[in-house]
């Protein structure tokens, strides 16, 4: 067990038994609060997804916001289905408005509880597979998978607005029946459903981190290093990378099904330029390299915004901008690499006062080196 | 038949704005591997610096070219040494860096100076028509067709037969040697980065009298520029040119045919197969590298 991996395993403890114990505490069980801080943890979900294909395996995915938005659509439209089912045919009411005669076919299996949660994971799963397949078969790297991914978010959500039909459009999906899932009701303001989120986040974290101790990360981390050394050690880099992103894409998929019970609507600002930017935010301010302090970077920034986004409201996206710019210039490891750097320092000035035996304990963070991209 | 020709017509001018837009994109992708998503609030900028000597001057665009020019050149020259030139081992990161400048330049404009819509004036002496049989031809976007052309040519003449672009394509081809011989790569950055963001600029003064000016005008613009760099590969400004005309008309007819959100979506997955296919573009220069 080396110290990064003990590192993470604390930090995953101690944010497990902050968002289990301490917040809602903290918030005194008020389901207003609650409510608000559960979107927080959707987002964490979201940015520790990407920090799971950016800081582990240097995918720079612009593009998030895709697959978080196919899974809100996903819990959308089952949501709408139940919500509609006393009205004409069973369907929706915007389909209503615009002459939709009958429910499309692909709505049809969003009946179903069962699949709606398998689509939700599968369908971005999906899209990211064939994304990737697309791009890292023919050896896509760096900048231009960004611009890709960036270009199919742009597309999808083009897509999603104007096919009002079935989409609900710029209105996105509204109106939403409440999820009931073995017999609990999901309201959203009540602390069992804070607690339901907060135990999605959790396992999702240690699924990723599963993920990235296994010697899969390790490939990852090799890949994200120097590709063409990975390759010539006869490791399939391309199936590695695909790897990586279709988990990504599931669980961003999986935030945003969360994401939909929060909020209790789906829009096409889910998967829209700005949010996607602000995953990518997150993740950076948190540090890249850690799932946990993505996700913790996510929740940090989105307090900040819910604090200080009341004092000034224009200015937030601007605040927003020139934070960003900071943290690639002077910090480009996130909160998490101005934390992981005390350590070391620490780790490497304590034993010299205690004196003696030094040489041996004095780099084991060395593991870790400063991230590197490539063209 | 005519209808076609005025379609096409109207499709070349927009080209020689993209073909201006996508210059300063190309040389700053050529010369330093940056993905300067801040451009098309570059482009903004140009739009909103002419809005202003309108209002407070009352200059007309054609006299207020050079000084927009210089205007956006300045912001452009900030940004490179105030951001850019730290990320230059990071390509990566130029993309996060680029894409917050565009986001504080769009913020900035918006809280200053308000979201709605400006409009800006078409110059007096462009006005009218040149009529050729069916053929029905704005004199403006004549003028437009011709300043692309001039500044097309003014590009190669820089980069080619200038001391300047001397050093910059000594530059691109090995900078440490370069560096041995006395240039000193931060200054030719720098003034290239300029140079680009000054196109833009005027590409956004440019347009002005045929869009309306808003704060977020600049991504529409900034699409179809970034297609027109990777249909025709950097460093090779004739590419460049034939792929705006391409794209130009190309993207007019999709949304001329389908409609404006599948033209667009179109668009983005000719991006999308180009990167994957063409990464050196449909006109490779073999001679760089």
């Amino acid at each position: 067990m080396n110290t990064t991996f003990k590192t993470d395993i604390i930090g995953y403890g101690l944010f497990a038994a902050l968002i289990l114990f301490v917040v809602p505490w903290a918030f005194a069980f008020d389901g207003f609060e609650l409510n608000t801080f559960a979107r927080y943890l959707t987002l964490g979900m979201v940015a520790m997804a990407l920090a799971l294909s950016w800081g582990y395996a240097g995918v720079l995915n612009l593009g998030q916001a895709a697959t978080f938005g196919l899974g809100s659509y996903v819990m959308a439209m089952h949501l709408k289905l139940r919500a509609s089912a006393s009205s004409y045919n069973g369907m929706p009411d915007f389909m209503g408005w615009t002459n939709v005669e009958v429910l499309p076919w692909f709505w049809e299996p969003f009946h179903s509880l069962t699949f709606t949660l398998v689509a939700g994971l599968a369908l971005p799963a999906l899209v990211a597979w064939l994304m990737a397949v697309f791009m890292f078969r023919g050896r896509v790297t760096g900048v231009f998978v960004a611009i890709i991914t960036l270009a199919f978010l742009v597309a999808l959500q083009l897509v999603f607005i104007s096919e009002q039909r079935y989409t609900g459009g710029q209105n996105g999906l509204t109106g939403l029946a409440p999820l009931e899932l073995f017999g609990w009701r999901a309201d959203a303001y009540s602390t069992s459903f804070y607690y339901m989120v907060a135990g999605c986040l959790i396992t999702a974290l240690a699924l990723g981190l599963a993920v990235v101790r296994s010697k899969v990360g390790l490939i990852l981390r090799a890949i994200r290093e120097d590709a063409n050394r990975v390759r010539f050690f006869g490791y399939d880099v391309a199936r590695y990378e695909t790897l990586a992103f279709c988990v990504s894409a599931a669980l961003a998929g999986w935030a945003g099904m969360l994401y939909v019970l929060v909020l209790e609507f789906a829009s096409p600002t889910y998967m829209s330029v700005p949010f996607s930017l602000g995953i990518v935010i997150w993740c950076a301010v948190g540090g890249r390299e850690s799932l946990v302090a993505a996700a913790l970077g996510a929740v940090v920034v989105n307090m900040l915004e819910g604090r200080l986004s009341s004092i000034f409201v224009e200015g937030w996206f601007l605040f927003l901008g020139i934070l960003f710019i900071v943290v690639v210039l002077v910090m480009p490891r996130g909160l998490y690499g101005l934390f992981s750097d005390a350590v070391q320092r620490l780790q490497t000035v304590s034993p010299r006062d205690r004196g003696g035996k030094v040489a041996t304990k004095a780099t084991p963070l060395s593991a870790t080196p400063a991230v590197k991209e490539e063209n | 038949m005519d209808s076609v020709l005025n379609q096409v017509f109207a499709g070349l001018s927009m080209a020689s704005i993209l073909l201006i837009v996508a210059l300063g994109l190309a040389i700053i992708y050529g010369a330093m591997g940056v993905i300067n998503l801040a451009h098309g609030e570059f482009v903004m900028l140009g739009a909103y610096s002419a809005w202003f000597l309108q209002e407070q001057f009352g200059l007309g665009i054609l006299v207020a070219l050079p000084v927009i020019f210089l205007m956006v050149a300045v912001v452009g020259w900030l940004v490179e040494r105030g951001v850019v030139r730290w990320l230059y081992h990071r390509p990566l990161d130029t993309i996060l860096a680029t894409w917050g400048i565009g986001i504080v330049l769009q913020q900035l404009v918006r809280l200053g100076i308000g979201p709605e819509s400006r409009y800006v004036a078409r110059p007096e002496i462009l006005d009218g028509n040149v009529i050729l049989g069916g053929l029905v031809m704005a004199n403006y976007r004549i003028f437009l067709i011709a300043f692309s052309a001039a500044v097309l040519v003014g590009t190669w003449y820089l980069l080619t037969r200038t001391e300047f672009g001397t050093k910059l394509r000594a530059i691109i081809q090995n900078k440490e040697i370069s560096e041995c011989y006395g240039i000193r790569p931060e200054r030719v950055y720098a003034l290239t980065f300029a140079y680009g963001a000054g196109l833009a600029g005027i590409a956004g003064a440019l347009i002005t009298p045929l869009v309306s000016v808003t704060p977020g005008m600049g991504t529409y613009v900034v699409v179809d520029a970034f297609l027109v760099v990777i249909v025709g590969g950097v460093g090779s400004l004739i590419g460049t040119a034939v792929a705006s005309g391409l794209v130009g008309t190309a993207s007019a007819a999709f949304s001329f045919l389908l409609n404006d959100t599948l033209g667009r979506v179109a668009l983005l997955l000719a991006i999308i197969l180009l990167i994957r296919f063409r990464p050196m573009g449909l006109f490779p220069d073999k001679v760089r590298r």
